[in-house]
């Protein structure tokens, strides 16, 4: 029975790929996940442990907890400056060989060409001191010195290569202190790759540190080196012994590894963010393979049935189409793994387009990532494969006598089952929505599968209606005619090439409705709350420094300047993540309306005070005079109280706390936004170019945004995530895309008598074309319809459900779900390609000559 | 001089059709010459291997010849493109097959019309009506391939032949899947066709009462011409074939 199995197999190669075809997608962006993140984290790898070669012991300030790594506040987590008396005691441990303080911080480097701020996506711009005899960092011969005095900067050799940035060349740094010109007086790099990952340095010596980043008579950290034979954990502890409290001794190891771990996290992220796709892609490859298998069975039925009747049980017919399944998913699981690493690249590339610049390291392709891919490649496939099997093996012996093929399962049970699934898909879409389910994510994940099955079960029901609505303008001419009746004659095979196409569609469809009614929502909002003239930001919602804000005050063109600070803080029983804003209450109300639904704003200005959105407060049951509990990283736990409670908005997050709370528990203040009214009287026109200009000039990381500008700035936002989603989604619907090739391919082969036959009447070749193409056609446009469909509620389930989050508003994006029927049609014709070669090159006499 | 000297619907010269090359060459037909008049219906006969089948294609353009040449009315078949060889056989020739002959997603009626609907031609409303009496299938018409019996099937493609008023209709082994019932219904619907409009038939069979009903037999053997009779006897044409088997 293997044997047969095998030869059948490899008997009809072309099946076997185009099958496998179906699998290699998925498990490829399975792989191109695994392995892109491996790279990234053995890049991030290899740069802390160049950070630390030098190093032994790590002295730093305590934190309360270690960043997320999702707010933009340019370094990583916040600590406590060390006194500078600290340093001397330090130096006196013994078996301390050398101990130097410090500083770390943010910095922008402006290149001297294009006068913009150089930030390469989400990689801080990393500022601090030019740690002499500790630094790992290498100035080659002819690369100049390390810094001196108040007017030097080494900066590194990745950015300077980049921007073309030479030694002794004057630049300008932007620091929390403002902006000033340097001369470079170093280019220098680490072990040896040039790559920080998109980070760049900007390193002074250490007073000029001290002064540029607010830390006179401070360090951020100090670094020790151990005399020789002296073991760094033990070095540690007794380093430790002579801290003040709020401080701490570790080894250069564990403060790497440290680090490390936050790198893991975001990159943690970013992996699940990929596998999503990749099981997306497997989920539509599926269907695909279930489709394939069925057809395959019903033209093998004869062949089984004979089995059969040469003595073979059920059990071995089934076992032969499960191992078929087995072979076609380890073949399209090793393509896969192929494929991701040429994903990785790929991903990387679009990463890059993003901002988000990864080394050119070699690509780490691990054991676990062989390994999942094999599994999920081939546990797909076999899944997908279980019920063709089954119907295989209900082949009665005496059917290799008959003309006809094993019937249809029932309908009833088609109904009930599809109708099961569905509405376990919508209920688990609404617990996760509106139920505050625990994993909202996995369940809504869950849902959406299920609702997808359910639909997939049901549409053989209306395929035949959908299809004859869909094909009723190709019926004028008799390929037409003949095209749509191919669609409708097998409903059951036409919805399930269909429902693959659904699912890539019904996402896309999905993410364009929903981020249309975020877009509508979120200019409305903007529309209501913002008050403010003008709107200061840094291009990819970078802070800023605070000194800008300073600045503008003395500005007689404006009379309000209201700063929005942000940073990371865990708040609650459970710590839950959170990332407080911070305004000033007395300023705040004339560049935006706030709506409190209890409380005042103007009570902000009061110590330990809290502003809560409504939909925090309902869902944590906070009110007026509720205690919250906030820990910052620098600081650890502060007692805070609810003064008021107010209505969600796209400016403010779901915990609001003074300026004032913000400087008392954070590091290193940095704006997110500078709002500006400007004085009356004066010209605005003037005022505005007067602004650029200074901009340009010392701040060229922020814009100065008009109501209009600022909203095209979030709409801007908004569309660069989207373009990225569709990629993604994109590679489900080309697996849809084969999948319609490939049941039209076998179909053809079905039908090779009937094109016989038409060729022999009269048919063209290039009517048989065109009526293969109107066929690929209407099943690609129904399963544009039903994913739509989909789309759309799913879309209006999750605009409901965070209605009151602020997005209030449901806006179809008509124009572009025309597109999507549009590209569903386009697909369809380009599926078609093959197979209507095919039908048309079939050899007539051939095809009608009787057996 | 005689009154039928008209020009025949189709002939072939000289033709020679070898399947395959060196060793493996197989000679289907070896120079047939062959005139088929209008208005006639002729059988063709042989035992299997004859070069029977092999002609009828060659005839009806499905089939290019080696050598020789094919001709319909005036127009010499081997000059033509593919294209214009299948633009002929839906304008000028009709086509029923053993079996397969309906586009089983298609109506019985729908299938009758299909070669004047590839073309786009208009059906012609009274001439539909006459056929689709002859063929006798009443009310179901509407009916898919699946639902009609044998015999009513290779009517349908009977009446689609008809129904375009071609110069020529190729039948090959029309009754082969029949029973005798339905093999004879079919048969007098063939006549019927050839005796009024004077439908040009050309029909392989093995079946001497099959080809008892048309006008003319021709018996090939080994890719040649050997024989042929008019008008004969079903028993004539068992004696003829038993000669030709000895």
């Amino acid at each position: 029975m293997l044997r047969a199995t095998l030869k059948s197999l490899f008997a009809r190669k072309l099946r076997l790929i185009l099958t496998a075809l179906a699998v290699v997608l998925g498990v490829g962006m399975t792989a191109g996940s695994f392995i892109l993140t491996d790279t990234a984290l053995k890049s991030f790898d290899n740069l802390f442990g160049d950070v630390y070669k030098g190093t032994d012991v790590v002295v730093q300030g305590t934190t309360a907890f270690e960043s997320s790594g999702q707010n933009n506040t340019g370094g990583g987590s916040e600590r406590q400056p060390i006194p500078a008396s600290v340093l001397p005691k330090v130096q006196a441990v013994n078996g301390v060989a050398s101990a130097v303080g410090s500083i770390g911080g943010t910095a922008w480097i402006v290149d001297p060409n294009t006068n913009k701020v150089i930030q390469n996506g989400g990689a801080p711009p990393i500022g601090g001191s030019w740690d002499v005899g500790t630094t790992t960092l290498q100035i080659d011969p002819g690369d100049g010195a390390p810094p001196v005095g108040p007017n030097q900067v080494v900066i590194d050799a990745g950015t300077a290569a980049d921007h073309g940035i030479s030694v002794g060349q004057q630049i300008k740094v932007v620091t929390i202190k403002g902006p000033a010109e340097y001369t470079v007086s170093g280019v220098a790099h680490f072990g040896a790759s040039n790559s920080l990952l998109g980070a760049t340095l900007a390193l002074f010596d250490l007073p000029t540190a001290q002064k540029l980043f607010d830390r006179e008579g401070e360090y951020d950290t100090i670094y020790v080196k151990a005399d020789s034979g002296i073991d760094p954990n033990h070095l540690a502890a007794s380093v430790s012994s002579v801290l003040p409290k709020g401080y701490e001794s570790i080894t250069a190891a564990s403060a790497a590894s440290q680090q490390q771990d936050q790198v893991s996290q975001g990159l943690g992220f970013l992996r699940t963010f990929f596998l999503i796709f990749g099981f997306v892609a497997l989920f539509v490859g599926a269907f695909i393979i279930f489709n394939m298998f069925n057809i395959v069975v019903s033209q093998r039925t004869r062949e089984l049935a004979l089995f059969r009747a040469l003595g073979a049980s059920r059990r071995q017919v089934r076992t032969s189409v499960l191992l078929e399944s087995i072979a076609v998913g380890l073949i399209g699981s090793i393509l896969g793994i192929g494929l991701g690493v040429i994903l990785a690249f790929g991903l990387k590339a679009l990463l890059g387009a993003l901002g988000l610049k990864l080394p050119p390291t070699a690509l780490a392709i691990e054991t676990r990532t062989v390994v999942v891919s094999l599994i999920v490649g081939i546990g797909v496939t076999v899944v997908a494969a279980w019920v063709p099997s089954r119907r295989a093996s209900r082949v009665a012996p005496i059917e290799a006598l008959r003309e006809s093929s094993t019937p249809d399962s029932s309908i009833r049970r088609r109904v009930i089952i599809g109708g099961i699934v569905l509405a376990l898909g919508i209920a688990a879409i609404f617990a996760a929505l509106f139920g505050g389910a625990a994993n909202p994510g996995a369940l809504v994940g869950l849902g959406a599968a299920l609702t997808f099955l359910g639909v997939a079960t049901l549409s053989p029901l209306f395929a035949r209606g959908l299809a004859a609505v869909i094909g009723r303008p190709f019926r004028r001419t008799a390929t037409g005619r003949l095209g749509d009746e191919n669609a409708k004659r097998s409903p059951r095979r036409t919805a399930s090439t269909a429902s693959a196409l659904m699912i890539g569609l019904g996402l896309v469809a999905f993410v364009s409705v929903f981020a249309a009614s975020l877009k509508a929502s979120a200019v409305k909002t903007l529309d209501e709350v913002l008050r403010a003239d003008l709107t200061l930001s840094s291009n990819q919602f970078n802070p800023f420094s605070t000194h800008l804000a300073e600045q503008l005050r003395q500005d007689p063109n404006f009379s309000v300047v209201s700063e929005l600070r942000q940073t990371e803080a865990h708040v609650g029983p459970s710590n839950t993540d959170t990332f407080p804003v911070a305004i000033d209450p007395a300023t705040f109300a004339q560049v935006a309306d706030t709506t409190m639904t209890s409380g005042s704003l103007a009570d902000l200005s009061e110590p330990g005070a809290v502003l809560v959105s409504k939909n925090e407060a309902d869902s944590r049951g906070l009110s007026v005079g509720s205690p919250v509990e906030m820990t910052f990283s620098a600081t650890g736990a502060k007692q805070l109280h609810v003064v008021g409670v107010f209505e969600n908005n796209v400016i403010l997050n779901d915990y609001v706390i003074s300026i004032a709370t913000y400087n008392a528990n954070v590091e290193q203040p940095l704006d997110q936004n500078v709002f500006l009214k400007y004085a009356p009287g004066v010209s605005q026109t003037d005022a505005k170019a007067e602004l650029d200009a200074m901009l340009q000039k010392d701040y060229p990381n922020v814009q100065a945004n008009d109501a209009a500008a600022s909203k095209q700035q979030f709409l801007d936002s908004i569309n660069q995530l989207l373009a990225f989603v569709f990629v993604l989604l994109f590679l489900s619907i080309i697996i849809s895309g084969f999948g319609i090739l490939a049941t039209l391919w076998l179909s053809v082969f079905e039908r090779v008598r009937e094109l016989g036959l038409l060729r022999a009447v009269g048919m063209a070749r290039v009517q048989v074309k065109r009526m293969v193409r109107i066929e690929a056609i209407i099943v690609a446009v129904l399963g544009a319809i039903l994913g739509l469909a989909i789309g759309i509620v799913f879309a209006w389930a999750l605009q409901r459900s965070l209605s009151n989050l602020g997005i209030t508003e449901l806006s179809l994006p008509v124009g572009q779900l025309i597109i999507l029927l549009i590209l569903a049609a386009l697909i369809g014709v380009a599926a078609a390609i093959l197979p209507a070669r095919r039908a048309a090159k079939l050899n007539v006499l051939e095809a009608i000559s009787y057996e | 001089m005689s009154m039928t000297t008209t020009q025949p619907a189709a002939r072939a010269v000289e033709v020679r059709k070898v399947y395959g090359s060196g060793d493996a060459a197989v000679e289907a037909l070896r120079g047939i010459s062959l005139d088929l008049a209008a208005g006639e219906w002729t059988a063709i006969m042989g035992p299997s291997g004859s070069g029977k089948s092999t002609l009828l294609h060659v005839l009806a353009g499905l089939d290019t010849p080696t050598e020789g040449n094919v001709f319909i009315g005036d127009i010499d078949l081997t000059t033509l493109s593919d294209k214009q060889l299948t633009q002929l056989r839906r304008d000028r020739v009709g086509f029923v097959f053993q079996a397969f002959n309906l586009i089983p997603t298609l109506t019985a009626s729908e299938n009758i019309t299909l070669p004047l609907d590839i073309a786009g031609r208009d059906v012609d409303k009274s001439w539909f009506d006459t056929v689709v009496n002859t063929v006798g299938l009443g009310d179901r018409l509407h009916h898919r391939p699946a639902e009609l019996s044998g015999g009513q099937q290779q009517r349908v493609a009977g009446a689609r032949a008809l129904v375009s008023r071609p110069e020529i209709i190729f039948a090959d082994e029309p009754t082969g899947n029949l029973d005798s019932k339905s093999g004879a219904e079919l048969l007098d619907f063939l006549r019927s066709a050839v005796d009024d409009p004077r439908q040009t038939i050309v029909m392989v069979t093995h079946d001497a009462h099959a080809a008892a009903h048309a006008d003319r037999v021709v018996f090939l053997a080994d890719g040649n011409c050997v024989h042929e009779m008019r008008s004969p006897s079903a028993d004539a044409i068992l004696d003829q074939i038993k000669s030709l088997e000895a």
